[in-house]
């Protein structure tokens, strides 16, 4: 699985608590509230475990979170 | 003469029209517009049938809109309740029907949410703010329309002992109950405010709480009366403390007002030193203690800069303070809540509603004009929350019960101790969940600390807790008994310690220990 995937699948089921919910690679993960302070934190251990990649606190910041899209983009840095 | 919330606005309108009175992500709105929006937005809701005291419902993601949307509410002699734009649409709608809000403002970005709320049945009979939409079955007024109304200033007879906005929480039943603030008693709150923190209209203030919850109105009021800019934070950054810090640098924030995590958060993860903050002279911090040794390294991070702790229950704005000038190195003690604000009397008493000597643990009364006028609807809770004292035989004298603890110390200082009914019975024995928390902060690993009761169905309690620990520390929790062990009786250590990486929080930023509690119960309850 792609990360995309992996990440779509991480938020429906873990912070949406949700499998089948609606949710669009550009969707504004923050306006719509589906991300708070802990969800992202969450995340951001989630992308240490899972891709083994650790998010340095300056890169922890709303450009790169607020979809899943703007998120695997910043990732790409980071070889799979 | 200033009475009226709203009037601050109308004033500096007139001494500096085009001075920033709100910016928000990178638009702005001077005094002058400010004015003249609010104003149409309050003779739109007039032409709509408001009445005084009628109570508006503000429902949308922060934006210029929010100012707007309080002041035209304000000064069409309404009352404006912000709902939480991220609550569950049950919630929402319990708050609409529980007040009896027929008008309510909102931008289309909300329409989603909206109609979800709607579902739940509300009673509106009209949305301000949003396109036409056939789905939401009521008539709409989009914000152009609105900015099409008049924008003289209108002459209707209010006092300030008008309701100005109805704030809830949630009750300890888990019921949500409306606190009802007048002008009067913003104002109170508001003006001391300005005035202790030396507001002037070259000031920046941030905006980081949400408008339910009362920190909001310290941003915005104590701003207006000082012609300063309010700087209203999008909810999306207050998430990420490297967005803050780059907002408070590009903004030059002058004062910051928010609970003590966000301030953690920002000195823990901000990248500060990548950013220049010298723009910053107070940091002001309310809602939670503010755990000393986070407190110590923030002030070490910012040595010009001055530091308060507000303290008051929503029903009462704020009512004590402390400037913290100097924490002692030796000490985790936590900081004092300081002392009563100016034109505020405290009293503290004992069970018995007597007044307990200097120096002893009692529950602190507040009476001034900072106090709400009630709770929405509720004729008994309000009673029951004022304590009345007879004066000469004829003359009463009000006081707010605050159900906190508190202690004077040697310098004259107030130090809270906690809930009243944060004391609960284990065993037999009476305990301070918050004293149990302050010795799990007190061990050199533990970040945060959250301590809750689990009934055991014998009418007694099982105590547990919950840390997160400091990042990069293998923490046991054995070591964490031992700790506490040899702080407290062996009845008040929790029969459990997890050890967690987050905590779930209030959409205020409280630690959620309701949350934690339910979790724990449920996970007993699946494991007998």
């Amino acid at each position: 699985m792609d990360r995309k995937t992996i990440l779509m699948d991480y938020i429906k089921n873990e912070i949406m608590r949700n499998r089948n919910a609606r949710l669009a690679e550009d969707e504004d993960l923050l306006g719509t509230g589906i991300l708070d302070s802990l969800a992202i934190l969450q995340m951001v251990a989630f992308i240490d475990e899972q891709f083994g990649i650790e998010v340095p606190d300056q890169d922890v910041v709303y450009e790169n979170f607020n979809s899943v899209q703007a998120l695997t983009e910043y990732l790409k840095q980071y070889p799979g | 003469m200033r009475y009226l919330l709203s009037h601050a606005v109308s004033e500096w309108a007139e001494r500096t029209p085009d001075n920033l009175a709100i910016r928000f992500s990178g638009q702005s709105l001077t005094y002058q517009e400010l004015e003249l929006k609010s104003n149409s937005l309050a003779h739109t809701l007039l032409e709509n049938g408001l009445q005084r005291g009628d109570r508006v419902g503000i429902f949308m993601n922060k934006g210029v809109e929010s100012a707007i949307a309080i002041y035209g509410i304000l000064k069409a002699g309404g009352a404006y309740v912000p709902l939480d734009p991220f609550a569950p649409a049950s919630r929402v709608a319990f708050v609409i029907r529980d007040c009896g809000i027929q008008q309510l403002i909102s931008k289309d970005a909300k329409l989603g949410a909206l109609k979800d709320v709607l579902a739940e049945g509300t009673g509106l009979k009209i949305i301000l703010g949003v396109s036409h939409d056939e789905e939401l079955g009521l008539p709409t007024i989009q914000w152009e329309e609105i900015y099409r109304f008049p924008t003289n200033p209108l002459h209707l007879n209010l006092t300030e002992q008008d309701l100005a906005y109805i704030l809830y929480t949630s009750g300890s039943t888990g019921v949500p109950k409306g606190i009802m603030h007048t002008h009067r008693s913003g104002l109170s709150f508001a003006e001391w405010a300005a005035a202790t923190y030396n507001l002037t209209n070259q000031d920046r203030l941030s905006n980081h709480a949400p408008l339910h919850f009362d920190l909001s109105t310290l941003d915005f009021f104590a701003g207006a009366i000082a012609g300063a800019c309010t700087v209203v934070i999008p909810e999306a950054l207050t998430k990420f403390p490297a967005n803050l810090a780059r907002l408070i640098q590009d903004e030059r924030i002058t004062v910051w007002y928010s609970v003590p995590f966000a301030l953690i958060q920002l000195m823990q993860r901000g990248n500060l030193a990548a950013h220049d903050l010298s723009s910053l002279r107070w940091i002001l911090f309310a809602g939670e203690v503010f755990p000393t040794k986070h407190l110590r390294a923030l002030m070490q991070m910012f040595p010009n800069v001055r530091f308060s702790n507000l303290y008051g229950p929503t029903e009462t704005n704020v009512c004590t303070y402390y400037h913290v000038d100097e924490l002692p190195e030796d000490t985790d003690e936590t900081i004092p809540i300081g002392k009563a604000c100016e034109n505020i009397e405290d009293l503290v008493v004992d069970l018995d509603d007597k007044p307990v000597s200097f120096g002893e643990v009692g529950e602190l009364l507040i009476r001034g004009g900072v106090v709400m006028k009630g709770y929405w609807g509720q004729a008994e809770k309000t009673a029951a929350g004022f304590f009345r004292r007879l004066q000469f035989d004829y003359f009463e004298d009000v006081f707010y019960r605050t159900g906190d603890l508190v202690q004077l110390d040697e310098q004259g200082y107030y130090r809270y101790l906690g809930r009243k009914d944060r004391q609960i019975k284990t065993r037999g024995y009476r305990v301070e969940l918050d004293e149990i928390e302050v010795a799990l902060l007190s061990h050199a690993g533990v970040d945060e600390a959250a301590v809750y009761p689990i009934p055991d169905g014998n009418g007694s309690n099982l105590i547990e807790a919950a840390i997160i620990a400091k990042e990069g520390l293998n923490l046991e929790e054995a070591d964490l008994v031992e700790h506490i062990g040899k702080r407290l009786p062996s009845y008040a250590i929790p029969v459990r310690i997890e050890i967690l990486i987050t905590f779930p929080r209030t959409s205020t930023g409280k630690i959620n220990r309701r949350e934690l509690q339910a979790l724990a119960v449920a996970r007993s309850e699946s494991q007998p």
